[in-house]
């Protein structure tokens, strides 16, 4: 049956237009009841479907067997509960999901996902397409009620139709809703409803679910509690009216670090002049949450006050005293300097909350027994969240993910609910999952969806793969990477051909033969961006079967390659450049030190062997061409932890160590990766992504220079080849190690390098390796850059088809944004990872004095560099409940006295090294100056306190002697 | 415009005819012939007729679109009129042979709609100087069978009482900046008030005589007409007449006479037709063109 929905829709232009959509009824459409032989059977590979004998949680309310109905804001607020195994047998409606998918796009991939899951028995029901379910908006009744009936009527056909299934046990259809008013009148119709909460808390054997349970505050109950801390949000459409009119400023909000009562916000726009606006005062900061966008009003001249240094941290435990809070805010106040003063503004609405679910610990009320706690996220810029729960004993001491609910104007803090347990805080598991949760990492095993898009195994090559590929299978390939690598993307060979030239080939993991271009698969790929190296965990971009098998290019196995063959002459010049899909097979697959073994033996004269020898020798003229040209060689620690392969925890911290062959590998890496990008380029000069590194500001190098001048040297920075020379040029005799730590400093001063689409941008430099043109193409596995580049490549050769996203610049720049994001937040979570094991290893290691160098020299602080760990550390010279010490920081040379020890750059120092875990959520390593020594700080007696401050024993001990 | 060739004899046969008061199709000289009504056939539009006139057949759309108000008329919305005539209704307006015609149709609706009775075309006005409701009135001829003015008129009126105008609000802030807001009802709406729209009456002269009506052999036979345009308290807006022939000033006050008297109970025909197809609301079976 046809009929026709009417709606009208307001264009961009402001032109009013009737949009009529043709609307088909069915009768076809089955209920998903697996018992039910009235509907005709549901089309295959739609899920599981409803259970024919419910299993889900018992109910004191009903205890006979029901499915579950919920309404959309129910949907929308309790996911959390909704996604517990508990629940099952749940219908969802079309209307409920359209809903949800206007209003919240995160919720409504969340729903999606529970759908597919064939463990949950969640059904999707087209009620809108259902011929006896569908109804017409009726005059006088608003979108919103029309839904609200249109579920109704659904609850009601569904309880009909479940009656006239003739089994020994009727199935009852039970509405949740939240909604006081439509649960009203879906009693009235003779539909068993109940609000979440009723539902939830007749679960007899899940008590503790109703901690999980979203505080969506009643209007009826704000009035309650009647202090009004907050000014009233104003709502978005004058929030619009006044941006675009400039009354209002809309950013990006990000609160302060060190301050809670002061936050900045990031106007959007062009607009050079108040870029950047302080929020100061609880009520000005009106319950926006870090990167929420918010719009803002600047406040009179007058009233403009300069960033505060003063360092505040809400501790308050009693929470509505508001009075305290006025008194912190007059501290920041005194503190102000007169040219310091910057635009200032308030908080007059939301545009957009960004709240996600935030990892943090409990922090226990203090009247026993009671339900409300506050919760302290780890993100010290997040608010402390209010939730409600019974289980505060438990949670006590272990990480928990929070979400906020909402955010009442009279509430000094947002209201939130438990979500997850991660587990006790401190335990290795715990801290990585944390540490992924905060840095965005998507970590969760791949989804069914995307796993189907897998080749099925046992795999082998078909004819069909044999068409376009070359067959490369004679060539004596061989792989080198660092041990117990599994996931190989690069292989290389070499050989003399005829003329007495020399052909090089670097085989690529084909991975984007697997990955096809708009699938699931190739979704979640490009969603995760890149594979994350944590110390003892591995994030793959793509699932084991293709990472670790399918696509890794391991030793006597035919695998499919993108190869990159150059033929060269003996100066390492190259001749002619070939790409093509082939068919390799390695013969060996090596670690850098096994390829440097055969390469120094004399005994060893294999095919294998020769191929690298030729390859290092190559390698060994282009790295050296790369140098002329101004390539940096720059130098950073990197930390290496033996783990024990029990536990799991590091025993040994060791500073990387490279060896010649993986600069060789490196090497032809490069070669590859600017032969593939010129070709792209050439091929695609609007679409092809590229990566650059942009020439950092001069004055980013002021501080190299001084401190290079502290030590008698000189660097020029006006070129890379200048800067490159000098660096070569500075040594000292008997300070073997200022070489490296210049290179630390060098490293510092340095651009991010980003991804970018050639058509949107025409800066192509990098700058580190000093080429004009540089992308990525040989690590598909664990980069996805490097996925669109090989398909890039493969239209550009003719081996593959194009598809209209590969030629959009607007989405490819897109894509880049997210693949630098992706990348940003995967190292400061590798940053993080390392940071932790790092602590790990000094608590069993206890207390340890080590050698250091000074890096930097700040005001109130010194950076030193561990080289025997490659560790990093601050040593402060202030402390709590102690006199500061007579501090006096010379900005020129750059040095700091110390009272009467005056430190410099690059001064050896010795430093006790130990970890405080006086913070459970944020332990850290702590560093003391032990040599030189400074008069007055005493680093014994220091010691010896925070010693007996960690041991309670011998605390007890004392007590006892009183 | 559309034509039939006739001989002479069955011209003389038509006008005999006429003479006695007595038709071709048996009808007199100041009978219509039978009329089809039924609104809302296009769902795309805001208001829409089709009306079948003997074998005349006319489709009408009324397009709601926002446009600002003519500098001369700041407070008032307006009508914009334009005729399609489909080469589906006769070879001739194949290409752009209809154009003429179309031009011709338009600008008479112009003039019936000058008069500042006919529809208050303030209720269009949104806000004055900046915003108004433009009517887009557009006339798709699909059948000429005689009496393309009429036919037209008719399903114009219809039309026009179909339309529904989606209800919009002005918000207006503090500093005076002007916000249109959509309410998100499709049922809150204006209607227009189509009593005072006229139709058209074209009274051909035929001999001695004039009838009302005319199908294509009839106008074959008439060498001048007048065409009024009445509404249905029976007063006249405009007035026009058409073909080669000439007309005395006597006999054009009894055709004026004849068509007062026929358009009023032609207005009234139609609004009993459409209020009573309005009582069906949506339960109506809709006909459309496959009826």
């Amino acid at each position: 049956m046809l009929t026709s929905r009417t709606f009208l829709k307001r264009t961009r232009a402001g032109a009013v237009v009737k949009v009529v959509r043709e609307h088909y009824l069915r009768e076809d459409i089955p209920c998903g009841a697996a018992a039910c032989r009235l509907c005709p059977p549901r089309p295959a590979g739609t899920g599981r479907g409803l259970e024919a004998q419910p299993s889900g949680a018992a109910s004191s309310l009903c205890p006979g067997p029901h499915y579950l109905l919920p309404d959309t804001n129910l949907l929308l607020h309790q996911i959390d509960i909704l996604e517990d195994p508990v629940i099952k047998n749940v219908i969802v409606l079309q209307t409920v999901l359209q809903e949800v998918r206007n209003r919240s796009a995160p919720v409504y991939k969340r729903i999606r996902d529970v759908i597919q899951n064939p463990e949950k028995h969640f059904y999707s029901f087209t009620n809108e397409h259902h011929r006896e379910t569908y109804i017409q908006q009726e005059q006088g009744e608003s979108s919103n009620d029309r839904n609200d009936r249109a579920i109704r009527v659904a609850v009601k056909w569904y309880s009909e139709h479940l009656k006239k299934i003739e089994d020994e046990e009727k199935i009852q259809v039970i509405f949740l809703t939240n909604d006081r008013t439509n649960k009203e009148k879906a009693l009235e119709e003779g539909i068993t409803a109940y609000t979440c909460e009723e539902y939830i808390k007749s679960l007899i054997a899940n008590p503790d679910l109703v901690d999980r349970l979203a505080c969506v505050s009643d209007e009826g109950k704000e009035i309650e509690s009647g202090k009004i801390i907050f000014p009233e949000h104003i709502p978005l459409s004058k929030l619009q009216q006044g941006i675009k009119s400039g009354v209002y400023l809309q950013g990006t909000y990000r609160a302060s670090r060190d301050n809670y009562l002061e936050a900045t916000v990031w106007v959007h726009g062009d607009a050079e002049e108040n870029k950047e606006i302080i929020i100061q005062g609880l009520k000005h900061l009106n319950r926006a949450v870090h990167e929420d966008i918010v719009a803002v009003e600047l406040l009179a001249k007058d009233e403009w006050v300069a960033p505060s240094s003063v360092i505040l941290q809400d501790d308050g435990q009693n929470e509505d005293d508001i009075e305290n809070e006025e008194e912190k805010e007059n501290i920041l106040k005194t503190s102000v300097n007169k040219d310091m003063l910057r635009p200032t503004g308030k908080v007059v609405g939301i545009i957009k909350r960004n709240w996600r679910p935030f990892c943090g610990m409990l922090s226990k009320s203090q009247i026993k027994e009671a339900r409300r706690h506050l919760f302290t996220p780890a993100d010290r810029r997040i608010p402390r969240i209010r939730i409600e729960t019974r289980q505060a004993d438990t949670l006590e001491g272990q990480r928990i993910i929070v979400a906020i609910d909402g955010w009442p104007r009279n509430s000094r803090y947002p209201n939130g609910h438990f979500v997850k347990n991660l587990g006790s805080a401190g335990d290795k598991e715990t801290e990585t999952e944390v540490l992924l949760l905060e840095h965005d990492v998507p970590h969760q095993p791949f989804s069914q969806g995307v796993l189907s898009f897998l080749p099925k195994m046992p795999w082998s090559i078909t004819e069909q793969d044999m068409k376009y590929r070359e067959d490369l299978r004679h060539l004596y390939v061989c792989s080198v990477d660092p041990p117990g690598c599994t996931d190989i993307d690069d292989a290389l060979h070499c050989r003399e051909v005829e003329n007495g030239n020399i052909e090089v080939g670097v085989h690529i993991a084909d991975v984007s033969h697997f990955i096809r271009p708009g699938n699931a698969l190739d979704e979640e790929s490009a969603k995760r961006g890149t594979t994350v190296y944590l110390c003892e965990k591995r994030i793959d971009m793509v699932p084991e079967l293709l990472s670790s098998n399918l696509c890794s290019l391991r030793s006597n196995v035919d695998r499919l390659a993108f190869s990159c063959i150059w033929e060269m002459n003996h100066k390492a010049e190259i001749l002619k450049t070939r790409f093509t899909k082939s068919i390799i097979n390695s013969k060996a697959s090596l670690t850098y030190a096994e390829a440097q073994m055969r390469i120094d033996s004399t005994t060893m004269n294999d095919d294998i062997t020769t191929s690298l020898r030729g390859l290092n020798k190559l390698a060994k003229i282009l790295k050296k061409k790369r140098i002329d040209n101004g390539a940096l060689t720059l130098s950073s620690p990197e930390v290496r932890f033996h783990m024990d392969s029990e536990t799991h925890d590091p025993i040994d911290l060791q500073a990387k160590e490279l060896k010649e062959t993986n600069s060789m590998v490196e090497e032809f890496m490069l070669l590859a990766n600017v032969s593939v990008a010129q070709k792209i380029y050439e091929e695609f000069p609007e679409f092809a992504l590229l990566r650059k590194h942009p020439a950092p500001p001069p004055s980013n190098y002021d501080i190299l220079v001084k401190a290079a001048k502290s030590k008698n040297l000189e660097i020029k920075t006006d070129s890379a080849k200048a800067l490159a020379e000098s660096l070569d040029k500075a040594e000292s005799p008997e300070f073997p190690y200022l070489n490296t730590l210049l290179r630390i400093l060098t490293t510092r001063c340095m651009m991010q390098a980003v991804y970018f689409c050639s058509g949107m941008d025409n800066d192509f430099h990098h700058y580190g390796l000093a080429s004009p043109i540089y992308t990525h193409f040989t690590s598909p596995i664990r980069r996805y850059a490097d996925i669109i580049v090989h398909r890039l490549l493969a239209v550009a050769i003719g081996a593959d088809s194009t598809y209209p996203e590969l030629t959009d610049k607007h989405k490819l720049a897109d894509m880049c944004k997210n693949l630098n994001y992706r990348h940003k937040m995967a190292q400061y979570a590798q940053r993080a990872s390392v940071a932790f094991h790092t602590q790990l290893f000094f608590k069993s290691k206890g207390i340890v004095n080590e050698d250091a160098y000074i890096l930097f020299v700040r005001k109130n602080a010194v950076v030193v560099l561990i080289p025997k760990y490659g560790l990093e550390g601050t040593v402060f010279f202030e402390e709590k409940g102690k006199p500061t010490p007579r501090l006096d920081y010379n900005n020129e040379v750059p040095s700091l006295t110390v009272e009467d020890t005056t430190l410099h750059v690059f001064d050896k120092v010795k430093v006790n090294i130990m970890l405080d875990a006086s913070n459970i959520q944020h332990q850290k390593i702590r560093m003391v100056l032990v040599e030189p020594k400074i008069v007055e700080n005493d680093v014994p007696a220091n010691l010896s306190t925070e010693i007996s401050s960690k041991n309670e024993p011998e605390k007890k001990k004392k007590k006892l002697q009183k | 415009m559309a034509s039939v060739v006739l001989s002479e004899a069955e011209k003389l046969y038509i006008v005999h005819g006429i003479q006695e008061d007595l038709r071709v199709d048996g009808r007199g000289c100041e009978d219509y012939r039978c009329a089809e009504v039924e609104t809302d056939v296009v769902s795309n539009t805001s208001g829409s007729a089709r009306v079948k006139l003997g074998h005349t057949d006319i489709l009408v759309g009324v397009k709601a679109e926002m446009g600002t108000p003519k500098l001369e008329k700041p407070d008032e919305g307006y009508l914009e009129f334009f005729v399609d005539c489909s080469a589906n209704a006769t070879p001739e307006f194949e290409g752009r042979g209809g154009e003429e015609l179309g031009t011709e149709i338009a600008n008479t609706f112009y003039r019936v709609f000058s008069s500042e009775s006919s529809i208050d075309l303030k209720s269009l006005c949104i806000n004055p100087r900046e915003h108004c409701w433009v009517l887009y009135v557009d006339v798709l001829l699909l059948e000429c069978g005689g009496n393309l003015f009429d036919a037209i008129s008719i399903a114009v009126k219809a039309a026009l009482f179909n339309t529904r105008i989606p209800k919009v609000r002005i918000l207006e802030d503090e500093e005076g900046s002007k916000e249109i807001e959509l309410s998100d009802d499709p049922y809150d709406c204006i209607r227009l008030n189509v009593d005072d729209v006229p139709c058209i009456v074209t009274l051909s002269k035929i001999g001695y005589r004039h009838v009302v009506d005319a199908t294509l052999q009839e106008e074959a036979c008439s060498l001048a007409s007048l065409l009024i345009s009445v509404t249905s308290k029976g007063a006249l807006t405009s007035m026009k007449k058409m073909g080669k022939g000439s007309l005395d000033p006597e006999s054009i006050f009894e055709m004026m006479e004849t068509g007062r008297r026929v358009g009023k109970s032609l207005h009234i025909a139609l609004q009993k037709i459409l209020d009573e197809e309005e009582s069906l609301g949506t339960s109506r079976q809709k006909v459309g063109f496959l009826g």
